[in-house]
């Protein structure tokens, strides 16, 4: 017969109730906040392995999906968001092909990166990607080289996109201020290349 | 003739533009038209744009996919990265009224709504699929075939995974784009990891870049291996991070592999007869040479 779980002495139970579940510095807020950004059923990781054993990331460097995937139970906020390694997922989505769980460890990470950014914890390189997409509408913009080489092949010097329709930059601009994105970009590169 | 909006991303029109008019050029023979987005931006890219706010990935993409409602055109572009961008944000957007309403929120700002009325493909997709155009019609349009070429297939990450989201079935070991090459008169080779990101997602390239190297120094290893002549894939990011990526390689890592990288489109216009030149291989960085004294 199964037992049921729980220790029948009051005392024993309030002592080790959750006692693998929880630290002082857990907040299950945050375990929660990372359900409802990532769509996935993150909480119902048990620590197989499998993701980590899937991840390109994992044999070159100290990047650990799974351990992200137990911060995420165990509401371990401070330590999943300020740990560099939070930014070392190539989102290849290879974890999420094979977790058993049916969990999708990749929109985990995402979700924990937006929340780190909340706190304006994000790497300079994805500001600078930020920055050149309000200036020009695109990542990775045009440049004199790839002009003349576009000629050459017959195609227009700029392409048909935002670059020869700059009409559609305030479009774009507005969208980005919205959320007030490029302000923040530029206060958090401006710092970050203050301390270089 | 079928249309479609061409949504051209950054990296192929800005860093590969012999992509963008091998695929303008390989496509019109096969039965399909892609005429100009105007106004399209980056699409705009997931690893950057998704990790700092969800929110803001969604309306920037959003964007992208009204201008296509307005053309009354489905989407169809040549990157992964895109396809990530644009399939996934359409497909969210069409099936999450919650998600919709908050984005056309922001997007009434620039008189702008977004209500669902296209698809979005990935080209390789449509040249597979028999509807449309099919491995045969494919392999009909090879005027000059590129036999005795050894050729390793990079699938990518972001068309065929996750694979409960998109629909293109197996993810651990795909082999229909090895179709599409096969129908070019090359020989696909199989090499180990075959299914291994490049290393250059989620904003990784940018923010650890030797991280970055050693995920495509692996790639690399494992192709030479089994003796490819060139690597395809269907991403000019992909592409960019094998091209120059193997510059780097050999700066940082002291190893100069020289394997060749072509996206599809740039295959398929080498067999439908398009020069070297007006696929612009030039601009790579590793040489292409060695691929196409094999061929020519
Ligand atoms: S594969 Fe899934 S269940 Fe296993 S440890 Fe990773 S997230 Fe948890
Ligand atoms: S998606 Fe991220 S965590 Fe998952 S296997 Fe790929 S790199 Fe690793």
């Amino acid at each position: 017969m199964a037992k049921a779980k729980g220790y029948s002495d009051p005392k024993m139970e309030e002592k080790l109730r959750d006692r693998y579940y929880y630290r002082t510095d857990s907040n299950p807020e945050f375990s929660k906040r990372i359900r409802d950004i990532s769509q996935t059923v993150s909480h119902m990781c048990y620590q197989c392995g499998t993701c980590t054993g899937s991840c390109p990331s994992a044999p070159r460097s100290s990047y650990r999906i799974r351990l992200f995937m137990r911060r995420n139970v165990m509401g371990l906020e401070d330590e999943a968001l300020t740990d560099p390694d939070l930014w070392l997922c190539t989102t290849c989505y290879s974890c999420t092909d094979r977790c058993p769980r049916d969990i999708a460890p990749t929109d985990v990470i995402m979700a924990m990166r937006n929340l780190a950014a909340e706190r304006d914890i994000i790497p300079v390189n994805f500001l600078k990607t930020v920055q050149a997409i309000y200036t020009t509408g695109h990542g990775v913009p045009n440049n004199d080289v790839n002009r003349a080489a576009r000629q050459r092949l017959g195609l227009e010097r700029e392409p048909p996109t935002v670059h020869k329709y700059k009409q559609y930059l305030p479009g774009i601009q507005k969208i980005l201020d919205h959320y007030g994105l490029k302000a923040r970009a530029d206060k958090i590169v401006a710092e970050a290349e203050k301390h270089a | 003739m079928r249309e479609y909006a061409f949504f051209l991303g950054c990296i192929a029109p800005n860093r590969y533009p012999g992509c963008e008019s091998a695929a303008i050029r390989t496509s019109r023979k096969l039965g399909i038209e892609l005429l100009p987005l105007e106004g399209a931006s980056c699409c705009p890219a997931p690893g950057a744009f998704g990790s700092i706010d969800l929110k803001i990935w969604y309306a920037m993409a959003a964007r992208n996919l009204v201008l296509a409602e307005k053309m009354k055109k489905d989407i169809a572009l040549l990157c992964n990265g895109c396809y990530k961008s644009i399939w996934d944000v359409n497909h969210k957007l069409k099936h999450n009224d919650e998600l919709r309403d908050g984005v056309n929120e922001v997007l009434k700002e620039i008189d702008m709504e977004f209500k669902g009325t296209i698809d979005v493909w990935h080209l390789i997709e449509l040249y597979y699929d028999p509807k449309i155009v099919g491995v045969d019609k494919v392999r009909d349009s090879v005027v000059h075939p590129l036999t005795r070429t050894r050729i390793g297939v990079h699938y990518g990450c972001h068309l065929v995974k996750p694979k409960k989201e998109h629909h293109f079935g197996d993810s651990e070991n795909p082999m229909w784009i090895e179709e599409l090459v096969g129908a070019l008169g090359a020989e696909p080779i199989q090499y180990r990891k075959k299914m291994q990101c490049c290393g250059a997602g989620g904003g990784v390239r940018g923010y650890d870049i030797a991280h970055s190297l050693d995920i495509t120094n692996e790639k690399m290893i494992n192709l030479h291996e089994a003796k490819a002549d060139a690597v395809t894939e269907v991403c000019p990011f992909c592409q960019l991070q094998f091209d120059r990526g193997q510059i780097e390689i050999k700066e940082k890592f002291g190893k100069y592999w020289g394997l060749p990288v072509l996206h599809y489109s740039e295959l398929l216009g080498l067999a439908q007869g398009m020069s070297p030149a007006e696929l612009g291989l030039d601009l790579h960085a590793v040489d292409c040479t060695p691929f196409l004294k094999k061929i020519l």
